[in-house]
């Protein structure tokens, strides 16, 4: 995402900032945006996306780690916006 | 700090039982684990896999703690700083450098916590959280008996399957999508990852309830900060 696009979430550039500094593990900028995040949406919520942010990052390691493959409704239902995203060239670059 | 206090009780008790001992692997062992998944953060060779176009084209050795078999080190840096690029070619050279497919999984749940309460805490601006005093015991050592193929690279136990004697993991909430199952063939790790995972995101019911907010933050918001998480971890699921 540029940055410059509005994606129809209410605050969603300050929420990814949060994600973003917190998967790069850059403390710099994970200080500036919890700053952001707090001031448009209050502390209760900021913490609540850092409790999605680290249950994510634990449930790709369970998806990723035992090779489960989308359920087949799930796969047909999202082939064209998969395609679309460039999200199967993640298949390709496992070994 | 003002955390949920419902959040704030599954991530203690989370962290605390990866020192209970568990169904394959000692509480000092799992602890080891979890000590592992973190030190695979500041591995000078996965990182330079990790920024390589493929990580087979990196050679060299783990820097480790020295408290872990060789396989399961291997095992560990690769889940904890590389999991979107893992395929079952990998899986299968790990089970055949001396991990049982059991093992494996269990091990995959440490390190899934250990990171899920690791990221939590660094996202919210908290310290890292002291490793958990390990719990004097043995590991039970029993597999669920109607285990069988399941829909990803391990075996898996249906909740068709469940008999009486293995620990409840489907409940009446949990049903047979593959991300249910997949921790499965030890069912008191899908507990272990699943009773926190639902408190830190939603259960299944909450997730599908548009009527109301369960969190400080709408579905919207939820979903959005689970799918950048999943794509920047190149999460193909």
């Amino acid at each position: 995402m540029d940055g410059a696009t509005d994606i129809g979430v209410s605050h969603w550039a300050e929420l990814m900032a949060l994600v973003d500094a917190t998967i790069g593990r850059d403390s710099a900028a994970a200080s500036a945006a919890r700053t952001t995040l707090i001031a448009a949406i209050g502390r209760p919520a900021m913490l609540d996306t850092a409790a999605v942010i680290g249950g994510f990052d634990g449930i790709t390691k369970v998806a990723d780690a035992t090779g489960i493959p989308l359920e087949p409704g799930k796969a047909a239902e999202s082939a064209e916006w998969r395609t679309s995203l460039g999200i199967d060239r993640f298949d390709a670059e496992k070994t | 700090m003002d955390i949920r206090p419902d959040l704030a009780a599954a991530i203690s008790i989370a962290w605390t039982r990866i020192g209970q001992p568990g169904t394959w692997w000692t509480g000092a062992a799992r602890v080891a684990i979890a000590a592992e998944a973190r030190n695979a953060m500041a591995c000078p060779l996965c990182a330079a896999r990790k920024h390589a176009v493929s990580p087979a084209m990196v050679a060299g050795d783990h820097s480790d703690l020295g408290l872990l078999p060789a396989a399961a080190v291997h095992a560990i840096h690769r889940i904890r700083t590389d999991a979107g690029r893992l395929g079952e070619t990998w899986f299968r050279q790990t089970l055949a450098a001396g991990l049982t497919e059991d093992q494996y999984v269990e091990l995959v749940s440490v390190v899934a916590i250990t990171t899920a309460a690791d990221s939590f805490d660094f996202a919210a601006g908290l310290p890292a959280r002291a490793l958990p005093a390990p719990v004097a015991g043995q590991p039970s050592l029993r597999r669920p008996r109607n285990a069988k193929a399941g829909p990803g690279w391990v075996c898996a136990l249906m909740p068709t399957d469940r008999t009486a004697d293995d620990p409840d993991f489907f409940g009446t909430e949990r049903g047979a999508a593959h991300i249910h199952l997949a921790l499965s063939l030890v069912p008191n790790s899908a507990i272990h990852f699943w009773d926190v995972l639902e408190t830190m995101y939603q259960t299944s019911a909450m997730m599908r309830d548009f009527a109301r907010d369960y969190r400080a933050i709408s579905h919207a918001q939820i979903e959005l900060v689970a799918a950048r998480v999943a794509a920047l971890n190149q999460c193909l699921y």
